[in-house]
């Protein structure tokens, strides 16, 4: 009878630990997602309490009026080439555009974060409750000049941010769509308008991956400067092919590249080399490296829901790591992601939360709080972070990125040509920033299907950059 | 006298009762101010009744667990409650099933009192499970995958519910006898046929409850490390049997990936809970109609959505109160048999009520379990009923030991 009491004892201590996982569960997860279940579309209970409440303006970050409300209805201001710039991150009154302002923010535009003293001055003063007008960190104008020299009919991404605080500048999606009139077309476009690439689409990264290939040598060999690869400009492993860009084994063209250090070997963005240092990492450094760098986290951003990167687990052959090395393999990253990467770089291996919220105001003028910057991670030291700079700035001067090169600025950045099966050309792809600490921008573009990231993507970069020094980017 | 009355256990008063019925009388003439029907009114004094019934009437006819029977109450009226807001002929069934199961409770608690050779009555509860759990296999008709009802007219009950309580008596008995080898045989006969039903939640509930048991029997590690073992070769077994097992795992992991088809009941439980917020909605203003099944499997997200997230670990407190309470009555009884059958009555409530929420906030794949007390369904409310009948029977069995002890202790004799 005792030693049945004892048993009885721990019976009921696992049964009451059951319970206790249940409410830290249950804690957690209202914790970490709750808002991003509030905000969800699919959540009809509070778009039915919307119409309760006057929802609050959406502005830029100069103060611009993208949103308002006017006798009820959603109105998005400015121009149409405005109202198609910014899009993607403010939203649609339909929410067909998935975590948009408009939707993820709903919670300061339509008050529900209000306090019961705030409610009550509205009810005795018999007026409609307002919502809190939120500040964004974008630019309009900034985003309509990009809008303006995106390849037409092409579709794509394009992020700015800053890399000293993570301030969202641009956050753009194309084909765009303009959120006052919504036409028949848009909703049947195959290029697919609401659908944001900046943040939703995963690409494969291409060549902009060997930032991160080098990041990892630069970490695991102390010798990486001394270093050696060989191109012989093909490298049978198994029955996958490295080849580099302009090979054609049909026409019998092969580029070599002969022996590379490292830094010549990102400069040129030779597939072979990083073949190569892809497998003398192994796929466990490489892989560890990738995931200090965000692949495979789970994103919990405060302000903006970002599809998750991934670095490749299953069916992990020679070639396939190889291949993972030159950017190609299984690897998904969005836009955003590789922002963040190039910002690191750049912040002397800090990496920052991307912000897409810069203020939330109540009518009666309180200032919402909790939007202060935070550090996302530290993926690399600072010297390792100072070696990567000068191998992308030496890509601007004398590498895949000329095309980039503004002449007294410093603009570092890699390239990447990403093929994928089925398309006509190559994702192009850019991915840098200014090494200026009056100018702490970083930008990341893709145009899907047009072709070299240095001949398509790096022009683009320059003119962002031109534009944002001419445009009073300079702190 | 003096150490008579300090011994005395504590049991809560006429307060906690009162306030019960006050809470209960407020929220269904809140609801009947709000539609104006008849059938409000009429709830807004039957609910309290029964629960006043439920608690002080039960503890009139023989020595009970006062504090069991008030939380246990406090449960089914909520269910109610919650039921007749959205639902109101939901409601009033459910009602009827309360007033119903208190019935039922009762004669379990008289079962237990009064019977004193379990010998041949074991014997006859194991042939009738078996009998009752061949119905559906061979009548049945398949819900949500599952082939688990039987229809008898227009009548339709879940087998698998009224063997849980012959499972947890005829377990308990048998292995009291220490005959633990047919009381794995039988459990296993069960588990198998409730597999053949694809009712996998249930097998869950079952297999813990028999490995609980011969666990609290027989204290053996490596029957542990068995068991454990057993129920993950189980689970992947049932994993790759059964498709709607995969659908329903794939679901749990991502539910996002289809918020309008396959994920849409999860999404929306979790959405309704966030709506909520840490005070909720209020009694009649939510929407948590649009989960499917609120009634049924998703009833606790309805609570937390219309009273919060607060309310909600009020009402995981009170599960957690009744099974502690259940295990304070196991630890009291004088015999190995009524230890285990209220170890058993506890391990069932507990693991069905974390089965289901763990289910309802995603901790774990949704499996079609009731909750305790406040999911809709005669069956389910019944047997729930039952087996805090069979935990008061074992306690008043208890206290009336007790009892015996003093008097005797107190004319100088010495206790058994």
């Amino acid at each position: 009878m005792k030693q049945l009491r004892k048993n009885i004892n721990r019976v009921a201590l696992f049964l009451c630990a059951l319970f206790v996982l249940l409410a830290a569960w249950g804690a957690y997860s209202l914790n970490t997602y709750g808002n991003r279940w509030f905000s969800s579309s699919a959540n009809t209970f509070a778009r039915s309490r919307k119409k309760d409440v006057t929802a609050g303006d959406i502005l830029d970050r100069s103060g611009v009026v993208l949103a308002t409300t006017v006798d009820g209805q959603r109105v998005y201001q400015g121009e149409a080439a405005a109202r198609r710039a910014t899009v993607h991150v403010v939203g649609d009154s339909g929410y067909n555009v998935n975590n948009s302002a408009e939707s993820f923010f709903a919670t300061y535009l339509y008050g529900f974060d209000m306090s019961f003293l705030e409610r009550l001055s509205f009810a005795i003063r018999g007026e409609q409750r307002r919502g809190d007008t939120v500040k964004l960190t974008i630019d309009s104008r900034l985003e309509t000049y990009i809008a303006s020299i995106f390849p037409s009919g092409k579709a794509g991404a394009v992020v700015v941010m800053n890399y000293q605080t993570g301030e969202v500048l641009a956050e753009q999606s194309f084909p765009t769509f303009d959120p006052q009139y919504i036409s028949a077309s848009v909703k049947s476009d195959p290029q697919k308008p609401f659908y944001n690439r900046a943040v939703q689409g995963l690409y494969t990264p291409g060549s902009t991956f060997k930032m991160v290939t080098a990041a990892s040598v630069i970490q695991h060999f102390s010798d990486y400067a001394a270093r050696q690869f060989q191109c012989d400009g093909v490298l049978q492993l198994g029955n996958r092919v490295i080849t580099d860009a302009g090979t054609n084994l049909s026409e019998n063209k092969i580029t070599r590249h002969g022996a590379l250090s490292l830094q010549r070997a990102f400069q040129v963005s030779c597939n072979n080399a990083f073949a190569q240092a892809a497998l003398q990492l192994g796929d466990l450094r490489l892989k560890k490296t990738a995931e200090d760098l965000g692949f495979n986290d789970n994103f919990l951003f405060r302000d903006l829901v970002v599809e998750n990167s991934s670095y490749p687990t299953l069916n992990r052959t020679d070639g396939e790591i190889a291949w993972t090395g030159a950017g190609q393999s299984a690897l998904t990253a969005s836009p955003l992601h590789m922002c963040m990467i190039a910002s690191a770089i750049a912040n002397k291996g800090v990496m920052m939360e991307p912000r897409l919220l810069l203020s939330a105001t109540a009518p009666n003028g309180t200032q919402r709080t909790g939007f202060s910057t935070r550090e996302y991670r530290r993926p690399l030291t600072a010297a390792q972070a100072e070696v990567l700079k000068e191998y992308m700035r030496a890509v601007v001067t004398g590498g895949t990125g000329t095309a980039a090169n503004i002449p007294g600025t410093n603009v570092c950045g890699k390239t990447g040509s990403a093929e994928i099966d089925g398309q006509e050309f190559t994702n192009a792809w850019f991915v840098g920033f200014m090494d200026e600490s009056a100018s702490p921008y970083a930008l990341s573009i893709v145009v899907e299907n047009a072709g070299g990231g240095g001949s398509v993507a790096a022009p683009m970069a320059k003119k962002i950059f031109t534009w944002m020094l001419k445009n009073g980017y300079i702190q | 006298m003096n150490e008579n009355k300090k011994s005395r256990p504590h049991v809560p008063g006429r307060g906690t009762l009162l306030a019960e019925m006050v809470f209960f009388f407020l929220g269904f003439f809140l609801l009947a101010l709000k539609d104006g029907k008849w059938e409000s009114f009429v709830l807004s004094v039957a609910v309290p009744a029964i629960i006043y019934v439920g608690t002080a009437g039960i503890s009139h006819l023989f020595p009970s667990d006062r504090l069991l029977l008030s939380l246990t109450n406090f449960l089914c009226a909520l269910g109610v409650l919650v039921l007749y807001r959205l639902s109101p002929s939901r409601g009033m069934s459910q009602a009827v099933n309360y007033g119903v199961g208190v019935g039922c409770m009762m004669l379990c608690a008289m079962l237990v009192r009064f019977v004193r050779n379990w010998k041949w009555l074991t014997v006859l509860i194991m042939a009738g499970s078996v009998g009752l759990l061949a119905l559906p296999l061979l009548f049945g008709r398949e819900t949500n995958g599952a082939k688990n009802w039987v229809s008898l007219g227009s009548y339709s009950f879940q087998p698998s519910e009224v063997v849980k309580l012959a499972l947890l008596v005829s377990v308990s008995y048998l292995l009291s006898q220490r005959k633990p080898l047919i009381a794995i045989g039988f459990g296993g006969v069960c588990l198998l046929m409730l597999m053949l039903q694809k009712d996998l939640g249930t097998a869950l509930l079952y297999f813990g409850v028999v490995f609980v048991l011969l666990y609290a029997a027989t204290g053996s590690i490596p029957l542990v490390i068995g068991g454990v073992l057993g129920g993950a070769g189980a689970a992947v077994m049932g994993y790759q049997m059964f498709a709607h097992v995969k659908r329903r795992v794939a679901i749990w992991l991502n539910p996002w990936a289809d918020t309008e088809g396959a994920g849409y009941q999860i999404v929306q439980s979790l959405i309704a809970i966030v709506n909520g917020g840490a005070w909720g909605v209020g009694l009649g203003l939510g929407n948590a109609q649009v989960i499917p099944e609120y009634y049924n499997d998703f009833i606790f997200s309805v609570i937390l959505h219309e009273f919060g997230v607060v309310f909600g670990l009020v009402v995981l407190c009170m599960y957690l109160f009744i099974i502690i309470r259940a295990v304070m009555i196991a630890r009291r009884s004088r015999t190995v048999f009524h230890a285990l059958l209220a170890t058993g009555c506890a391990s069932m409530l507990a693991l069905q009520t974390f089965v289901i929420i763990g289910g309802n906030i995603k901790l774990i794949p949704l499996t079609g379990v009731t909750l305790p007390f406040i999911s809709y369904g005669g069956t389910s409310m019944l047997c729930s009923l039952c087996v805090v009948g069979l935990l008061q029977g074992v306690a008043s069995l208890a206290k009336a030991g007790i009892q015996e002890d003093r008097e005797l202790a107190m004319q100088g004799g010495e206790a058994p």
